[in-house]
């Protein structure tokens, strides 16, 4: 049954939940973003999305000839003939953080923010 | 459980999110605030600044502004500048001029000094022969045996206490490219501390100045640009960690002279700007770049070029004697760093380069 007690444990957590999302929200729309595509663990390429001018598609191939679509800003699964169709469906990745993943071809997108971690270059 | 103790609880949980959304939208605007980066164009190169603190913005501009002002003061290129003066009478009439350009004009002579002429500031001549810049010209062995005479720190004479200085001969000419940048560093963070930010960085071109330390005392990285990634993009060697303290004489400097920094190629040579003040050419002993540390920005930046130009073993030997730390990369992606700077220096970019016992 329910408790009113319960409520001390909720609404906490859902207060902290809703404080990560908008630190997540505010925190990644301003860095530049870079897709990461890896295949069986290994990172197999990296596109810096906020530096893409054009729409390529990517043929990552494999046994389920899995092909990615490329845009200025976005990266998603274009195809894969996997049964589940859960990577294709995934849709667009714009945010940092956001991921993609085709388990049959074990071939992944995730989004990770570019932030420098310099505070300057010489040379 | 009470009605009463029911609402106690709502009530502050509700408090609970509006305290966490406040706390976010403070770090996101309120912390943001406190913190300026700036980017203006100076000293033929770009000028990057992040300064943190309330006067963060002024102190910014105030600080892009005295670079331009030194820039009008110690550029040969600038219409009446002090040493567009001193160039202009070489061969006749001692010029007075500032104290700053005075004490820069010192500094360069006794590193010329120090390396027997390997670092000299009166290469005018010879980088104005091959204006890597504009024309991009390769010298003859003729023009070369005339000019090279021309450039002798030894005909460079200064009066400190009447503030004047002059040159020799006709035709010789100072060029404080080489340690200006530098300069500019110690400038900008002199600003800072007048203006009482907490922090702040200063890129002018490859020569940093570090002033303070940031809001969150997480120390600051500079990383060592890789010429083999491409302009845009940030690929480094390797990243040197360092603290400054709170006042200006616990600031950090950083300057870089690399070979790939202006190069061009003229029938299947290529040719880079670190020329040697006693053979015209450029000076090709192995070594890709030089990354000098040290607590005088106008030191550091002339000290790159002289280690440079000294090569490995004698670089680091002059940098000891000034206290500075250095890092050598040579053509191979050979490394090496000080013993002072070793602890300090991670290396990035393992499978271009690797750090020499």
């Amino acid at each position: 049954m329910f408790k009113k007690k319960d409520l001390l444990l909720i609404l906490p957590a859902l207060a902290i939940a809703a404080g990560m999302l908008f630190w997540n929200y505010f925190h990644t729309d301003t860095q530049p973003l870079t897709a990461v595509v890896e295949e069986k663990g290994q990172v197999i390429h990296t596109y810096n999305l906020s530096a893409q001018k054009t729409t390529q598609v990517i043929n990552i191939g494999g046994k389920y000839h899995v092909k990615l679509l490329l845009e200025p800003g976005k990266i998603s699964f274009l195809h894969s003939d996997c049964p589940d169709q859960i990577c294709v469906r995934t849709g667009k990745l714009t945010k940092a953080g956001q991921a993609a993943v085709c388990l049959p071809a074990q071939v992944s997108v995730r989004i990770v923010s570019k932030k420098s971690e310099v505070d300057g270059i010489t040379g | 459980m009470s009605k009463q103790k029911k609402i106690t609880i709502a009530l502050c949980s509700i408090l609970g999110i509006i305290v966490i959304v406040l706390a976010v939208i403070w770090t996101r605007f309120g912390y943001r605030a406190q913190s300026y980066s700036n980017t203006s164009y100076a000293m033929g190169t770009y000028v990057q600044q992040t300064v943190y603190g309330k006067e963060a913005q002024a102190a910014a501009a105030a600080a892009a502004q005295s670079v331009t002002a030194l820039e009008d003061q110690i550029s040969w290129r600038i219409d009446g500048s002090d040493i567009y003066k001193l160039n202009n009478a070489a061969g006749s009439t001692w010029q007075s001029m500032s104290s700053s350009t005075i004490s820069l004009l010192k500094t360069s002579l006794d590193l010329a000094q120090k390396t027997d002429g390997a670092f000299d500031p009166t290469v005018l001549p010879l980088t104005s022969l091959w204006d890597f810049d504009g024309k991009k010209h390769v010298p003859t062995a003729s023009e070369l045996k005339v000019l090279l005479p021309r450039v002798t720190y030894k005909d460079l004479r200064l009066n400190e206490k009447e503030k004047t200085a002059s040159l020799k001969m006709h035709y010789e000419g100072v060029d404080l490219g080489s340690i200006g940048k530098g300069a500019a560093c110690s400038q900008a963070l002199e600003v800072y501390s007048k203006k009482q930010v907490k922090a702040g960085v200063i890129a002018v071109g490859g020569s940093i100045g570090l002033y303070g330390s940031k809001p969150d005392n997480s120390g600051w990285s500079v990383a060592i640009r890789d010429p083999k990634t491409p302009e845009k993009e940030t690929g480094s060697v390797g990243v040197i960690n360092l603290n400054s303290g709170s006042s200006l004489s616990d600031a950090q400097y950083i300057s870089t002279s690399g070979t790939y920094e202006k190069e061009f190629t003229k029938n299947g040579k290529t040719y880079h700007h670190l020329l040697n003040p006693k053979t015209g050419m450029p000076e090709n002993n192995g070594l890709t770049s030089v990354t000098v540390v040290c607590k005088d920005g106008a030191l550091s930046d002339a000290l790159s070029t002289a280690c440079f130009m000294l090569g490995k073993e004698k670089g680091a030997a002059l940098a000891k004697d000034y206290g500075a730390e250095t890092v050598f990369i040579d053509t191979n992606g050979n490394i090496t760093v000080s013993s002072g700077l070793k602890s300090r220096f991670q290396l990035t970019n393992t499978s271009g380069y690797r750090l020499a016992s």
